[in-house]
C-alpha cells in the first residue's frame, strides 16, 4: 500500500458507512415490531426484489464480457449464508450481558482482524496487501474513535 | 461469558467473510449482481431457519409503516458498494472506512433523534476517526 487511498474511494467508503447507519435503523424498526429473524428475513426478501429491479433498470446484464474474471467458484455464492449467520449470532450476543455496546465493540475487533488477515494472505484469491506504518496508525485512530463512541457515547 | 465474547467476535468475522466472498463473486459478475446473490441466498437460508424454528411471521407486524421496509433496498446498495470497494482498496481499508462512516453518521443521527445524547465522548470519537481518515490520505513516499 505505497499509495494513499484516492479521495473518491475514501468518500465512497465513508458514505457507504452512512448507508449502513440508515439500514440498521430501518431494520431495527422491523425488529422492534417483530423480531430479529423477521427483520433480516424481510430485508433480504425486499433486497432481492430491489436487486432484480436495479439490474433490470441497468440493462438486465447478469454477466459482463469485460469482467476481470471469467469463472466463478461455487463458494463465491455463499456470502449471503455468512450474512444470514451474522444476524443469528448478533441477536444472540446482544441479548447476553455484553449488550449492544459490547457486541458492537467486539464485532468491530473481529471484523478488523479478519480483514487484516484477508489482506495479508489474500483470502479467496483476492489481491494480497501489506499495511504500512501509516495504515496501522490510521487503523488505531479509527478503532480508538469507534470504541470511544460505542462504549461511552451510546445512550 | 467466554462463549458470548467469542460469538460477538465471530459476528464481526462473518461480516468480513461475507464481504470477501461477495467481492470475489463481483469480479466475474458485477457488484450489483453479487449483491443480488448475497440477498437471495441469505433469504433462502433465513426461510429455512424460520420454518425450522418458528418466529418468521411474528404478531404485530401489521402495524409496521411502509417506509420501514426500505432497509432491504438500502442493503442492496450497501453490499454492492462493499464489493466495489473491497477489490479496489482492500479488505482492511474497506472495513475501517465503512466503520468510520457508520460511527460518524450514527453520532449525527443520535444528535437529532436520541432522547439522551452524550456530547463529549461522541465529539472525541468523531475527531479520532476523522484524524485517522486524514492520515490515510497522506503520502509517505513519492
Amino acid at each position: 500500500m505505497d499509495k494513499p487511498i484516492s479521495p473518491l474511494h475514501l468518500l465512497a467508503a465513508f458514505a457507504t458507512g452512512g448507508l449502513l447507519t440508515l439500514m440498521v435503523h430501518f431494520n431495527g424498526e422491523l425488529g422492534r415490531y417483530g423480531n430479529a429473524l423477521f427483520s433480516s428475513w424481510t430485508a433480504h426478501g425486499t433486497g432481492t426484489i430491489a436487486a432484480v429491479v436495479f439490474i433490470l433498470a441497468l440493462g438486465g446484464k447478469w454477466r459482463y464480457e469485460n469482467a476481470p474474471e471469467r469463472t466463478t467458484p461455487w463458494w463465491a455464492y455463499l456470502g449471503g449464508l455468512s450474512g444470514a449467520m451474522t444476524v443469528m449470532v448478533t441477536s444472540y450476543a446482544v441479548n447476553s450481558p455484553l449488550a449492544l455496546s459490547g457486541t458492537l465493540a467486539l464485532g468491530l475487533g473481529g471484523q478488523v482482524l479478519f480483514s487484516l488477515a484477508a489482506d495479508h494472505w489474500g483470502f479467496f484469491g483476492l489481491p494480497k496487501r501489506q499495511p504500512e506504518l501509516r495504515d496501522l496508525a490510521a487503523l488505531a485512530l479509527v478503532m480508538a474513535g469507534s470504541a470511544v463512541i460505542i462504549l461511552y457515547g451510546l445512550g | 461469558m467466554t462463549l458470548n465474547i467469542l460469538l460477538a467476535i465471530l459476528a464481526g468475522v462473518l461480516v468480513g467473510l461475507s464481504r470477501q466472498l461477495n467481492g470475489k463473486l463481483s469480479l466475474s459478475t458485477s457488484p450489483l449482481v453479487a449483491s443480488f446473490w448475497n440477498h437471495i441466498v441469505g433469504f433462502a437460508a433465513l426461510t429455512i431457519i424460520g420454518l425450522s424454528f418458528g418466529g418468521l411471521i411474528p404478531d404485530g407486524i401489521a402495524n409496521i409503516p411502509w417506509f420501514d421496509y426500505i432497509g432491504g433496498p438500502i442493503g442492496v446498495i450497501f453490499v454492492a458498494a462493499g464489493s466495489w470497494l473491497l477489490v479496489r482498496i482492500g479488505a482492511a481499508n474497506t472495513a475501517l472506512l465503512i466503520v468510520g462512516g457508520q460511527m460518524v453518521s450514527g453520532v449525527v443521527m443520535d444528535w437529532f433523534m436520541a432522547e439522551s445524547f452524550t456530547v463529549a465522548p461522541s465529539a472525541i470519537g468523531v475527531t479520532l476517526i476523522l484524524a485517522g481518515m486524514a492520515l490515510m490520505q497522506m503520502r509517505t513516499r513519492n
